[in-house]
């Protein structure tokens, strides 16, 4: 991949926020959804995309259908593409310049996305909506004035946007602040979910912020909404570490399971994806707080970005598990003390 | 909609209920569903082998479990099932997919769509962006209900010379529109 990776590059309030998404769903007026779709339609969607957003113009195009498994899933991991995507059966691409990644035959016809690290909600609209606009002077894009922009699945109707910021937070998680988190963002039509801890949103630390309603709100609404909540969450969530760390006693509890987590990952021989996770989610919170020395919150997360499975199985030589966790001990304590 | 149990799954279900005085609601992939009905977190018969029938037995039963494309069986006025001219659905099929077949088929199926779009977002009508071609439209309509509103005011505040003048505007803008 010829573009930057995105978690590489240091962001706005990193201690907290890792990344900011903003995706517009986007269909063509005159085709069916994929389930309906021919191989014919398929390709012309693909090539109107490609016409739309060429290679000449610094856009680079990535195959999906040429790609192995775990390349495919290497994009989901890295959040540039979704999950689905990943998996589908259903050939089509990606198209990518700076922070604007476009998927083309995902359940809509084109998903726009723009990521950054940090906070950066209106970078990233931004972004997104420019992309949107050459779009929309080549192409005749599905809308009607009730519904909006019509999307494969009407949870996506209207601005068929869906903004979201990941957000470390230790001391909120800690606190048990996240249910009523849930409660309160519900009700103004934002949601809150965990990204790490299976299943069990209470037991991670990262979240995932972003609004669940796209019909009836504009675009601005939703952006200065879920900016306003994150201030306040990023707010709450510093003021909380602050407790966690007041006092000899309470600093060094902290201290010592932050530094331990380092050490764990400066010494071990084999490490396993869950157990990486969860020494990130230990050291992230050191680096945050300046526990270790020379390490800030983007070398963390760029260990977790490179080292997650697919990631590395498309990047680097192991073929079994056990030679992988070798590899990923090895690659976590490059980037950890790389200069 | 993602399951808001397991978040991974696509959400099927959505259940409310409502525990003196108190609304609870879950947005469940049918696995979750089940999951939670069978340990009593939300009430339901027992469920069966097949538990998506089980799910949709209960719905058509009318108790709380709908799908998000339930629009109440008891609809009085079902009208001829008619199937999309682009891609062929019928209701049935994006009432069994939880998704629709085409951009036509939200024209197609709008009055068997509203309540779910409506139960979904809260709203049924699109405020915010719109693709250019639709652009100078709306901005006409928008200033035709401004001048009215001013014009209505004018009336109001006896201000006829003004009142003439916008009455003037209105007609030349209507006459853009009706042609
Ligand atoms: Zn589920
Ligand atoms: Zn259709």
């Amino acid at each position: 991949m010829k573009t930057t990776n995105w978690y590489t590059i240091q962001g706005n309030e990193n201690d907290v926020v890792v990344s900011t998404r903003v995706r517009l769903a986007r269909n063509l007026q005159k085709y069916p959804f994929a389930p309906h779709m021919t191989e014919g339609q398929a390709a012309e969607i693909c090539a109107l995309a490609r016409e739309v957003y060429p290679e000449a113009d610094g856009w680079e195009y990535t195959d999906f259908g040429g790609l192995t498994t775990a390349e495919r899933r290497s994009y989901a991991e890295k959040h540039l593409v979704s999950r689905e995507f990943a998996e589908s059966q259903y050939k089509g691409g990606l198209l990518s310049k700076n922070s604007v990644h476009i998927m083309v035959l995902e359940e809509d016809h084109l998903r726009l996305q723009s990521i950054y690290p940090g906070f950066a909600l209106e970078e990233a609209y931004r972004d997104v909506s420019s992309a949107d606009e050459l779009l929309d002077s080549r192409a005749e894009i599905a809308y009607n004035e009730k519904f909006g922009y019509l999307t494969h699945c009407p949870t996506n109707l209207g601005t068929g946007m869906r903004a979201s910021v990941m957000l470390f937070l230790p001391a909120c998680s800690k606190a048990h602040l996240i249910r009523g988190f849930e409660e309160q963002l519900g009700k103004i039509g934002l949601t809150i979910r965990g990204m790490t801890g299976e299943g069990s949103r209470a037991e991670g630390r990262l979240f995932q912020i972003s609004n669940q309603i796209t019909l009836g709100v504009t675009e601005e609404e939703t952006i200065h909404k879920l900016s306003g909540i994150v201030e306040q969450i990023v707010k709450q969530e510093r003021e909380l570490r602050g407790i966690l760390c007041k006092g000899k006693r309470d600093e060094n509890l902290v201290r010592n399971q932050v530094r331990r987590a380092y050490g764990t990952l400066m010494y071990a021989t084999l490490l396993q994806t869950e157990e990486m996770v969860h020494l990130y989610e230990e050291i992230r919170l050191g680096a945050s707080l300046g526990m270790i020395e020379n390490l800030n919150p983007v070398r963390v997360d760029e260990m977790l970005f490179s080292c997650m499975p697919n990631t590395l199985a498309a990047s680097e030589e192991c073929k079994t598990p056990e030679e992988r966790d070798e590899v990923r001990a090895k690659k976590a304590r490059e980037i950890l003390t790389r200069e | 909609m993602l399951c808001e149990k397991c978040g991974k799954k696509e959400a099927t279900f959505y259940y409310k209920e409502n525990v003196n005085g108190v609304e609870k609601s879950y947005t469940l992939c049918s696995d979750c569903a089940a999951e939670m009905q069978k340990n009593g977190v939300i009430s339901g018969t027992s469920m069966g082998a097949d538990p998506f029938g089980q799910l949709q037995k209960l719905f058509s039963e009318d108790k709380l479990f709908g799908s998000l494309f339930n629009t109440g069986l008891k609809q009085p006025e079902a009208r001829e099932t008619p199937k999309c001219p682009l891609c062929g659905s019928t209701f049935a099929v994006l009432a069994k997919n939880g998704k629709v077949g085409c951009p036509g088929c939200y024209e197609v199926f709008e009055a068997e769509l509203i309540p779910s779009i409506r139960r979904i977002h809260g709203r049924s009508t699109h405020t915010g962006k719109t693709p250019a071609r639709f652009r100078e439209q709306n901005e006409r309509k928008q200033k035709i209900a401004a001048m009215e509103k001013e014009l209505k005011d004018s009336i109001a505040s006896e201000n006829y010379e003004r009142a003439a003048e916008l009455r003037d505007q209105l007609r030349n803008l209507r006459g853009n529109d009706a042609q």
